[in-house]
């Protein structure tokens, strides 16, 4: 796939490029703030941006922002944001969209992980980092208490945008259990089901971010 | 200061004085003999000159003038009971010879020294006891040695005593240097007079505004004695011998009460008043005996003698000129004596009384300058130094006020500068009032000042503290920022070398496993550089209070909920909002043994209310969570305050009111 990095810190920014091009993948441009991320991704339609959170001038938000011009704009282009910390209130808005990823920085030293995130992200897929479903789930311990401790664990493991066949190998059970697990689940919070792996993984998150109060 | 034997000395003199006079009272008594005038008179100024003298040597034991009282009063007892037993034994009623010659001798010299010390020292040393200067030494040389030997040459004339005649000095030295030695006296004491009085106008002209007031009496008193002595004499014969003396000893009285009130300072502003009441009444008791005699002098001659009819015709032109007569000359008097600048006085005097018993702040004083000045939009502005600047009464910098008829006065003690009066220029043309009035009423300015100075400095101290605590936030933000955008990244990066150079070995080889190996450990090093920052600063205030609380929450152990207005505050208020609200869950989760937690934060009253509620053990206290203590010193930086309630068993309610309007 073709791949934009938007990085600030050059160091950084020639690791991911290389992390990419390792995977045999096509790194189209490394750009270092969101004025020329926009130009770059208007380019070269790429299949991909990697976008930090903080970036010049202000080191606040640019990224997030960024980050919705390209899904409004390009809507092919998948985006995933990469951040310092945990709490971002705006990106789970943003993953709930779909073709959308949040990951923690030092995600990218899991590489096998990471790129499978990403690769995901840019086939329309969802990307949430652990440590914030970790943090939803948190919030939500009262209305989850309906759930199994194994069928809490596919729950998390949906949010953070894996595929039944992404989460029966994460959990070294067959397919067809997990399957099972996601129809239980899904039917005990009440959300809707149906074939598209995405578009569960879109309720889960939607419904963690509803029932948690976020904004 | 009282000095050990001052007290004392005191009370033996009193003592004394009071003995004297009831045995003097005594043989009195046992003549049989009522009262006269010479005994009241004795009685009268040992009743003013006793308390007074009192007063005056424990208020002030360094001042002469209290012991000249005392000394007098002594004098005087002592004479009046000589004089007592001398008329007895004159009379041939009985007492010793020998007892009844001395009482004769004395008291015909006994005039002298309380006499003619009050008239010199008296004047000389007033108000302080002090001389004006050094070179007067000589005039209370002149008196003390002038008063000396006209007491000796007194005692020691020959011939028949001045008030006993029939009875011969029994002591009189027969010798021609005796009458040069009293005319020597003479010169002295008359030099002893008129240099006291020359010092004392001295005084007057060099004194401050206290002085002259001071002065003012002693010469309200002094021009009585001056009036009445004279007019008493000469008119002797016609008003008889009881007005006569009553008059003149009365004006006698007012010299010693003049002294006292002055030197005590009670109600000494009120002498423009009473100096007003004075020549009022004088003048116009003058003006209507005039006319009373006139009128009857001139009918009694036309009509003739023995007729009732001048008398009448007399007393009704009295009675019809009593009130325009009074009118005109009050406002004569007035016009030449300032009563604004006495009621201004008095006005200020009554509210020092008042602050004095508590009853009024020194706030005030600027209202009070104002009433008392007649100026409703004057201000008094404090001046300090230090800062250079004007302050009001609450401690506000007031730009320099330059406003069209507004004039300004400094107001001084010593060489400070205290204040600045902004006041009507129509007030700058009556310097004596302004000045009687500001120096009046410079103890409460002075206090005014002191107050509002502190009050600067507190609220300046206020501000620095939160301007320390906002500091300290904004260090914690970019020591989180540098921890993550630097430390935390520049590891990410060595990660992913790491990373490429392990895809660049032989995969499962021991090499490929080591750096994995460090990369993991590289991992948790980010993660607890994370955690590090975190407790620094919560990147989710970024997205203001309720994100940062939701999250604080999600990472409790316990059941938390969290009820927060999604309203934005000042970053300050927030973040003080938070650690409050972080530093309390700490507490809760270690102490408390709770099982639900509610944190709440919400606006009330201008104020972001935030609160942490347990269902725990309770008993909790700033003390055993030091944490909190720390808290409590951000949030009252920020102008807030932190409560805690807790009883035992009910749980615990941490709650800080932060000002946010």
């Amino acid at each position: 796939m073709r791949v934009v990095i938007a990085e600030d810190q050059a160091l950084l920014r020639a690791g991911l490029k290389r992390l990419f091009e390792d995977a045999g993948h096509d790194v189209a441009a490394g750009v270092d703030d969101a004025d020329r991320l926009r130009a770059a991704v208007s380019e070269h339609e790429p299949d991909l941006a990697v976008v930090d959170v903080r970036m010049p001038p202000s080191f606040t938000d640019e990224g997030i922002r960024a980050a919705q011009w390209i899904r409004d704009a390009h809507p092919q282009t998948g985006v995933l944001v990469l951040s310092q910390h945990v709490e971002s209130a705006g990106a789970v808005d943003l993953v709930s969209q779909g073709g959308f990823g949040y990951l923690l920085k030092d995600r990218v030293l899991d590489v096998a992980e990471f790129l499978d995130a990403a690769v995901r992200v840019a086939d329309g897929g969802s990307a949430l980092d652990p440590k914030v479903v970790a943090s939803l789930v948190g919030r939500e311990r009262d209305a989850l208490e309906v759930l199994s401790d194994r069928e809490r664990q596919v729950l998390s493991l949906m949010a953070e945008g894996l595929t039944n066949s992404g989460i029966a190998q994460r959990l070294v059970l067959t397919e067809r259990t997990v399957e099972g697990h996601v129809r239980s689940v899904l039917m005990k919070l009440n959300l809707p089901g149906g074939e598209d792996a995405h578009r569960r993984v879109l309720a889960v998150i939607v419904y963690l971010r509803a029932s948690s109060g976020a904004p | 200061m009282i000095r050990a034997w001052t007290r004392p000395i005191v009370w033996v003199l009193v003592a004394a004085t009071l003995l004297l006079v009831a045995l003097s009272l005594g043989v009195d008594a046992a003549r049989g003999t009522r009262p006269d005038l010479g005994s009241g008179f004795v009685l009268a100024l040992v009743a003013v000159l006793l308390p007074l003298g009192v007063l005056v040597t424990l208020r002030q034991p360094a001042n002469p003038i209290g012991w000249i009282f005392l000394g007098v009063a002594v004098t005087v007892g002592l004479g009046g009971l000589a004089g007592g037993y001398a008329d007895y034994w004159s009379s041939g009623e009985g007492g010793s010879d020998g007892l009844g010659k001395l009482a004769a001798w004395y008291t015909s010299s006994s005039w002298i020294p309380w006499v003619l010390i009050p008239a010199t020292f008296l004047l000389l040393l007033f108000p302080d006891g002090k001389l004006v200067s050094s070179r007067w030494r000589p005039v209370a040389w002149s008196a003390g040695i002038g008063i000396g030997l006209a007491l000796v040459t007194g005692l020691l004339t020959p011939g028949p005593l001045e008030d006993y005649q029939q009875v011969q000095n029994p002591y009189g030295v027969d010798s021609g240097i005796i009458g040069v030695l009293t005319g020597l006296a003479f010169l002295l004491v008359m030099i002893g007079i008129f240099g006291s009085i020359s010092s004392l106008v001295l005084r007057y002209r060099r004194g401050d505004r206290e002085l002259r007031e001071q002065i003012k009496w002693i010469a309200l008193a002094g021009g009585l004695v001056a009036v009445v002595v004279p007019v008493g004499t000469a008119t002797y014969e016609l008003v008889g011998e009881v007005v006569a003396n009553s008059a003149i000893e009365l004006s006698i009285l007012t010299l010693p009460l003049a002294a006292g009130v002055a030197i005590l300072r009670y109600r000494l502003y009120e002498i423009d008043l009473v100096i007003n009441r004075t020549l009022v009444y004088g003048v116009l008791t003058a003006g209507l005996g005039g006319i009373y005699a006139a009128v009857s002098l001139g009918l009694g001659v036309a009509i003739g003698s023995g007729s009732t009819l001048p008398t009448a015709a007399a007393t009704l032109a009295v009675a019809l000129l009593f009130r325009p007569l009074r009118a005109n000359i009050q406002a004569a008097v007035d016009k030449r004596f300032d009563r604004a600048r006495y009621e201004g006085l008095r006005k200020v005097e009554h509210f020092l009384g008042e602050l004095r018993a508590g009853r009024a702040a020194p706030e005030e004083t600027g209202r009070v300058l104002a009433d008392a000045l007649g100026d409703p939009r004057l201000e008094v502005l404090f001046w300090l130094p230090a800062e250079g600047v004007h302050v009001d009464a609450t401690g506000r910098a007031v730009r320099d006020p330059a406003a069209p008829g507004r004039m300004r006065t400094p107001v001084r003690r010593g060489n400070l500068q205290l204040a600045t009066l902004v006041h009507d220029k129509a007030l700058g043309r009556r310097p004596n009032l302004l000045e009687s009035v500001i120096a009046a009423a410079g103890l409460a300015i002075e206090i005014s000042r002191l107050r509002a100075e502190v009050r600067r400095r507190l609220a300046e101290v206020e501000d620095s503290r939160a301007r320390i605590v906002t500091a300290g936030d904004a260090e914690r933000r970019r020591l989180e920022r540098d921890l993550h955008d630097g430390a935390q990244q520049r590891l990410v990066s060595i990660g992913l070398a790491l990373r490429h150079v392990q895809g660049l070995l032989p995969p499962g080889g021991e090499a490929a496993t080591e750096v994995d190996a460090t990369v993991t450990e590289l991992t948790d090093a980010i993660e607890e550089l994370r955690e590090l920052a975190r407790g620094v600063r919560p990147a989710g205030l970024d997205d203001g209070l309720s994100t940062a609380l939701q999250e604080l929450a999600a990472r409790s152990p316990l059941r938390t909920t969290v009820e927060a207005t999604d309203e934005r505050f000042e970053d300050r208020v927030e973040t003080a909002a938070y650690f409050v609200a972080s530093e309390a869950l700490a507490n809760v989760i270690k102490h408390a043994r709770a099982t639900a937690i509610t944190v709440s934060a919400n606006t009330r009253n201008g104020s972001l209310v935030v609160s942490v509620r347990d269902d725990g053990i309770g008993g909790a206290a700033a003390s055993n969570g030091s944490g909190l203590v720390g808290m409590g010193d951000r949030v009252a930086a920020l102008g807030g305050r932190l409560r805690i309630d807790s009883t035992p068993d009910a749980g615990t309610v941490v709650t800080a009111e932060l000002p946010c309007g």
